[in-house]
């Protein structure tokens, strides 16, 4: 055919520049450290079925998640047009006739070309009528672009096909592209000449996109997959440790973020649900999680010419606004990992000395006193001396439950009571429960999360030993923080030990019939998930079942469970300072609480938040509405007075 | 140029102070020691002094804990760093090591000699005036700007309400830092980590030499009642009972 050498022409010189276009990425990965992300391939597969294959994550926005359903499979079943475009005329006699080509697969194509229109128009209706807040900014010419080059391959596709009706071939399997040829041929077209303007249009259109892929966030049609693939399997409480072969602690160029965090921000979507769903970012702080991904990302393109990243690329102010609260990473459907790069960006900010007063002087703190309230480690198990029993020192004698109190719980003269209402809660159930008193240092999962792995490795340290040297079953943690670290992060040195939240262990003593409580009468309570007992390590259930146990009804907040909105405090937030926060993540979720309209109680189960959520209503003055509870003050053994519960006003 | 700079261990304040048995003094045997802040700031001014024109700085720390300061002190930028013995579990006292920087000053051959313009066991202030007089070298207290040109020091000393006085003097001279030119700086755990190898050298003490002028004839530490009310730790309460005594005082509304 004659149309066989320019088509080669064309074809070979839309690869070469879509080759020349992808350089600088192919560079920069091929040149990237490496990372061990090839081990057990049946399960990172299985995890890039449920990703694609069911659409897990994007369903969770619905009209979003059907309309990129309805784009991906028409695509797939476009892909043989595609095929059937280039090979009829690069191999001439290439034809997919004998499958079934102008039948059944010439409808299917019929159809779904059809369907892709309607997904587009979805796709037009919420990018330019619904207008959601996650788009902000993420780029609009390039969405444009791809819209109508899809439209554009589509319409040819569909026209081309009528063309050939109109020139007499056989239009039984293509309904659309038959009642199209009607209008083309009112039209007057002539059959031939439409058959190949619109072939052409098809194939332009299509090297078009292929050309411009490599520029554009379409490039997730290529990467998606790859980077679902090579995702951490790693356990999510677990932050990476620095590598061996990396001279300093920290990252402070892109050219030393291993492969797949340089993939990841190739594969990054723009769809802004990571940016949706940051506490930092709808605080007003200088952090969307989205920008962060997509500015390393032109940074990357721009090769020698950008920036410095730390600090120039990514500003100072960006990377100590997140709470590593992993509400970004959850939601991302590429699953891109937000933290561990801005973990290792800030590792490097505190290596060079760069952190702000308040973080300065918790960090000095937990240096030299193994706390960040500065202080002394003699007073670490004051709380005890208002109990009305002693409290075994496990360093001295065996114990069943060793329980990791942690700073807050320790020292904060707001939560203390809480935490003598834990051991009057373990007392009563007969738990053999002992502490490390003085020897107790901060577990350094926050520490670890600022940046700070040497201190973090130096009180990790300092607890393993202190542990290791206690005989015990069990260690139970009060906060979700300590939980995290001594569960997961501490494998790094080795460590494996069983580790669980006190709302675990209490719902255990209630199920096990030990513990025997006063039973209110169903009254409403909503209940804040803590990020690191929830998301981190799964803990959605106990808190749950104590409330149920403890005779009250759960309204759930629409930001719950895996959804659930940080408090503001983690990953050394609680360090720094408010500036530039227009409004505190946690005043925002004492808002949605107040919300429900039913609820007396805000329930919480991590020291910090009872803090938190505290202050949050006393500014927002909302404080004859709603209250601050730790779980544990609602289970009240029945040899205690019962509490009493205050009138909700419902509105 | 050669700066030696004079680390002083304290009791934490933050801590739970006990008279000790005769009346005179702090027991220290359940106390944590902390770096004396104002030499924390005469450090950091030694170590931006040898980041600005170059010079070897020495660490001298004296107290308990005087290691674990060292090697953040070598973290920082300290070339060399010396524990200076002290007797145990007893009060610093400028007079009594007063001799012994002054010696190592001389063995050191320093140019510039800095500490912090006070501790909370010399509230006169007498460490920099004394190492002065002993070395017979200049001496200035409460800088809080010091700029090195050659043998030349220009020295700024904060004298409140925002005024400021320049002082040019030559060295070797004697040094109070009130405040270093620039906060302390972080020095991150794995520097910490990597300096704890540095060899801290020792010294042992000079007699002071020193007559003794005056002697603590007693220590009181705070009591409670008189004019004051120990609310308590508990916020809430701490919080009703503010209510009920500005109430009763007639500044708020009950
Ligand atoms: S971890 Fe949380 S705070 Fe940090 S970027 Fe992600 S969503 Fe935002
Ligand atoms: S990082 Fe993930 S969630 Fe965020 S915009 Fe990119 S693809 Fe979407």
């Amino acid at each position: 055919m004659a149309s066989t050498l320019p088509l080669w022409i064309l074809v070979i010189t839309a690869l070469a520049l879509t080759a020349w276009r992808s350089r600088r990425y192919a560079m920069a990965l091929a040149n990237a450290p490496a990372a061990a992300r090839f081990d057990r391939p049946m399960l990172r597969l299985q995890g890039v079925m449920v990703a694609i294959g069911m659409h897990r994550k994007m369903l969770r926005k619905p009209l979003s998640g059907v309309l990129h359903a309805i784009i991906f499979i028409s695509f797939f079943v476009l892909f043989t047009a595609t095929i059937d475009a280039f090979g009829s005329r690069l191999f001439p006699g290439f034809s997919l006739a004998p499958i079934g080509g102008e039948t059944w697969i010439a409808a299917l194509q019929d159809i779904f070309s059809a369907l892709m229109l309607v997904g587009v128009g979805l796709a037009l209706y919420q990018r330019y009528v619904l207008r959601p807040a996650r788009f902000d900014g993420s780029s609009g010419s390039d969405a444009a672009i791809i819209y109508v080059l899809i439209v554009l391959i589509v319409a040819s596709l569909l026209l081309e096909a009528a063309a050939r009706i109109v020139g007499g071939s056989d239009g039984s399997w293509r309904p659309v592209a038959s009642a199209l040829a009607g209008l083309l041929d009112r039209a007057g077209m002539s059959a031939h000449a439409g058959e190949e303007l619109f072939y052409w249009v098809h194939i332009g259109a299509i090297l078009a996109f292929l050309v411009y892929i490599p520029g554009s966030k379409h490039r997730h049609m290529f990467l998606a997959a790859p980077n679902i693939y090579f995702r951490s399997l790693e356990p999510r409480g677990l932050a990476p440790a620095v590598p061996e072969a990396r001279e300093a602690p920290g990252i402070d160029s892109l050219g030393q973020f291993d492969w797949k965090q340089q993939l990841d921000l190739l594969s990054c979507t723009e769809c802004g649900r990571c940016q949706a769903v940051c506490p930092a970012y709808a605080a007003g702080l200088p952090l969307s999680p989205k920008l962060l991904i997509t500015d390393m990302r032109d940074a990357l393109a721009a090769g020698s010419s950008a920036a410095p990243l730390v600090g120039g690329v990514i500003s100072e102010e960006t990377l100590w606004a997140c709470t590593t609260c992993r509400a970004c990473m959850e939601a991302c459907p590429v699953e891109i990992e937000h933290l561990p790069k801005i973990i290792d960006m800030r590792r490097h900010l505190v290596d060079e000395g760069r952190v702000s007063p308040g973080l300065q002087e918790a960090l000095s703190n937990l240096i030299r006193l193994g706390n960040s309230m500065g202080k002394p480690s003699k007073m670490r198990a004051r709380w005890t001396r208002e109990l009305g029993f002693p409290v075994k020192d496990a360093r001295e004698e065996p114990v069943d439950v060793l329980w990791f109190v942690g700073d807050y719980a320790s020292y904060d003269p707001r939560v203390q009571e809480i935490t003598r209402k834990v051991a009057e809660l373990l007392t009563a159930a007969g738990v053999d429960f002992g502490i490390l008193f003085d020897a107790e240092r901060n577990s350094g999962n926050d520490v670890r999360r600022a940046g700070e792995e040497g201190l973090f490795e130096t009180l990790a340290q300092s607890n393993i030993d202190e542990i290791k040297a206690c005989s015990f079953n069990r260690i139970m943690t009060t906060d979700p923080h300590s939980l995290n670290a001594l569960k997961n992060d501490y494998q790094h040195f080795g460590a494996a030990f069983e580790v669980l939240h006190y709302t675990a262990l209490l719902a255990e003593l209630i199920a096990a019939g030990k513990l025997d409580l006063h039973v209110a009468d169903g009254a409403r309570v909503t209940y804040h998930d803590p990020c690191y007992l929830g998301r981190y390590n799964g803990g959605f259930d106990a808190p749950r079942e104590l409330i149920r146990a403890a005779g009250y009804t759960l309204h759930d907040m629409p930001r719950c469970r895996e959804n659930s909105f940080c408090c503001g405090a983690g990953g050394g937030r609680i360090w720094q300072g408010d500036d530039g926060v227009t409004e505190r993540p946690s005043e925002n979720r004492i808002r949605e609480a107040l919300s429900l309209g039913d609820v007396a109680y805000f329930v919480v189960a991590c020291p910090k938040d009872k803090v938190m959520y505290t202050a949050a209503i006393d500014a927002l003055g909302v404080a004859d509405r709603l209250k601050a509870v730790d779980i544990a003050e609602l289970l009240v053994p029945r040899t205690s007075q019962a509490l009493e519960m205050p009138p909700v006003e419902t509105s | 140029m050669n700066i030696l700079v004079v680390l002083r261990m304290i009791p934490d304040s933050a801590g739970e102070l006990q008279l000790a048995e005769d009346g005179r003094s702090i027991d220290r045997e359940w106390l944590d020691f902390q770096l004396n802040d104002f030499d924390d700031h005469a450090l950091e001014e030694a170590i931006l002094l040898k980041e600005a024109g170059g010079a070897k700085v020495t660490a001298v720390a004296v107290g308990e804990g005087a290691n674990r300061v060292l090697q953040m002190a070598a973290a920082r930028g300290a070339d060399e760093v010396v524990a200076l013995q002290s007797e145990e579990d007893a009060m610093i006292s400028s007079r009594e090591i007063a001799a012994s920087i002054a010696a190592m000053a001389r063995a050191k051959s320093a140019d510039l000699v800095l500490c912090g313009v006070q501790s909370s066991e010399d509230v006169f202030g007498q460490l920099a005036p004394y190492v002065g007089a002993l070395l017979d070298w200049p001496h200035v207290s409460g800088t809080n700007r010091i700029v090195a040109n050659g043998a030349v020091l220009r020295v700024t000393q904060e004298r409140g309400a925002g005024v400021a006085v320049t002082y040019e003097l030559a060295t070797p001279a004697v040094l109070g830092v009130q405040t270093a030119s620039k906060a302390p700086r972080y020095v991150s755990g794995s520097k910490l980590r990597e300096a704890s190898k540095t060899p801290i050298g020792r010294a042992t003490p000079e007699s002071s030499g020193f007559e003794r002028s005056a002697e603590i004839i007693t220590l009181r530490l705070p009591v409670q009642g008189g004019s004051g009310e120990n609310l308590g730790g508990n916020a809430e309460t701490v919080a009703d009972r503010l209510v009920s005594i500005l109430a009763a005082k007639g500044l708020a509304r009950n």
